[in-house]
């Protein structure tokens, strides 16, 4: 482990209690990486409806679904890792507004409350025009429901690692990855999509990937140049472990693979490898998140 | 009034009695601590030294923990003690992450947040903490920092220029000083933490308290 210690003082623990194990595991990182898609997949449909209004005319009641989905598991993970998730109710009467928690759980709740509208107006009331009005809204506010995870991250003061302005962008990132890359999927299913819109997303989720894939690189190199807790935190996947394993798992798999995919199918203008493509971005995103938000938690805070 | 803590290390003899008062006022769990004594050796034998800190909440002024608390369950009280309201706490564990100073933890009876009070119920009784009164050096000192003449503003007032706070760089503000510390005692990354090591046990890490 990389510390402050030096040689001349060789000071050791000698005794001290044992530390906290991970204290948001799996079950927030689940939630993170359905948030991503929940939310990606509304932008994705935004700028597909304005650029091939026709083409993803169909996709207007699937992707509604499929965020709906995706969001209510977020949710669900979100309050099955509360330790008493029976007094998830305080969070809407005894709201404290300075918690990133609370904005959160508002506006995911609100953003709930539009995609049940676009349900509505894509499958009972089947009326486009309102529900493409409906889905500027939903857009709009899938964005700080896209971020606010950043927010709450970065008010975990002395988790160093996690700055808002980087992991911000992460988290667009990860969502514009993940839900290009779930249109991709669904388009097996709906196969309405012409191969320009599906090498449109394509190339943002090749980008998505790139971008976050550099970030995650200066983060490596530059981060610690900045505070003893960064250095001490990305040891973990700088010195061996698992965790250095699960990292490079995560990049490779989340970042590097999906953007060579993505290249050599635009080169060979093919859907299957895109969605091939799509499936590892899917899968690493998972692996990278999990990576991210479990190392800073393995530091000893005190 | 604003209420705060001093512990003077060069008195501290690591008897871990404050540590025990705490846990039996406070009926602390088995596995978790809201105020614990860390041992740090320091230097090569023969030229070797013991270091004992007391390690407990820091009630800052600026605490992370209040500020991410959803449910304002963690909230600071007029004397300056970040207090905890166990029945309104869900248990998100945000404040367990926001403390720079690893001093939250999970309950693992109540399933809530839990932390040193400052023995918030005995300062409202005009009692003194729990570690306080079991200290046999009076090592612990405890006051309004808020009075020039209490004992812990004396105290600060008396050892200027070496009174600290742990990582004053995080900007919380503190209202618990430590005399005679260092980077040694004060800093957990200035010290090696052997894996699978202590005096006494073989346990480096503990699951979070309780279940989902």
């Amino acid at each position: 482990m990389v510390h402050e210690s030096i040689a001349a003082t060789n000071a050791v623990v000698t005794l001290d209690v044992a530390l906290p194990g991970i204290v948001w595991g799996w079950i927030i990182t689940m939630n993170m990486w359905a948030k991503s898609i929940g939310t990606g997949v509304i932008f994705m449909l935004f700028y597909l409806l304005k650029k091939y209004p026709t083409e993803s005319a169909s996709f207007r009641f699937p992707v509604a679904l499929v965020s709906f989905v995706f969001i209510n598991i977020f949710l669900l993970f979100t309050v099955i890792d509360l330790h008493q998730m029976f007094r998830f109710w305080h969070i809407f009467f005894h709201p404290h507004l300075t918690s990133a928690i609370t904005v959160g759980a508002w506006m995911a709740t609100l953003f709930v409350g539009l995609l049940l509208l676009l349900l509505f107006t894509s499958f009972i009331k089947k009326d486009d025009a309102q529900f493409d009005k409906v889905l500027l809204w939903t857009t709009i506010l899938a964005i700080p429901v896209t971020l606010y995870t950043a927010g709450l991250m970065a008010q975990a003061t002395a988790r160093e690692l996690w700055q808002m302005p980087t992991e911000s962008v992460q988290m667009i990132l990860a969502a514009t990855l993940s839900g290009s890359a779930t249109l991709l999927l669904m388009d097996t299913f709906v196969n309405k999509l012409s191969y320009e819109a599906k090498r449109d997303l394509g190339i943002i989720l090749a980008f998505s990937a790139l971008a976050a894939f550099i970030l995650y690189m200066a983060e490596l190199v530059f981060g610690p140049m900045k505070a003893e807790e960064v250095i001490a935190t990305l040891a973990y996947v700088k010195s061996g472990g698992e965790y250095q394993t699960m990292f490079w798992i995560g990049q490779v798999t989340a970042f590097i693979v999906p953007f060579v995919l993505v290249l050599l199918s635009i080169v060979n203008r093919s859907s299957n490898i895109l969605k091939l493509a799509a499936v590892f971005a899917i899968g690493g995103l998972w692996v990278v998140k999990h990576v991210w938000l479990v190392i800073p938690q393995l530091l000893s805070m005190s | 009034m604003k209420l705060g803590f001093l512990v003077d290390l060069h008195l501290c003899m690591g008897c871990k009695g404050c540590e025990i008062a705490c846990k039996v006022e406070n009926e602390v769990p088995l596995s978790t601590w809201r105020l614990r004594v860390k041992y740090v050796d320091v230097g090569t034998f023969p030229e070797t030294k013991r270091t004992f800190t007391p390690l407990r909440c820091n009630h800052c002024e600026n605490a992370p923990c209040e500020r991410i608390c959803p449910v304002s369950a963690l909230h600071y009280i007029e004397n300056g003690i970040v207090n905890i309201d166990k029945e309104r706490c869900i248990g998100c564990a945000g404040c367990v992450m926001a403390c720079p100073y690893g001093a939250i933890y999970i309950d693992p009876e109540t399933q809530t947040a839990d932390k040193c009070t400052y023995c918030a119920h005995r300062v409202a009784s005009s009692m003194m903490p729990a570690c306080v009164v079991a200290c046999p050096v009076q090592a612990n000192i405890f006051g309004d920092i808020e009075d020039p003449t209490s004992n812990i503003s004396k105290y600060i007032m008396d050892h200027n220029g070496n009174v600290q706070v742990r990582k004053p760089e995080k900007g919380t503000n503190p209202h618990h000083y430590y005399v005679g510390g260092g980077n040694v005692t004060l800093n957990p990354l200035a010290s090696f933490r052997v894996e699978g090591h202590s005096l006494f046990n073989k346990l480096t890490h503990l699951p979070v308290g309780g279940h989902h």
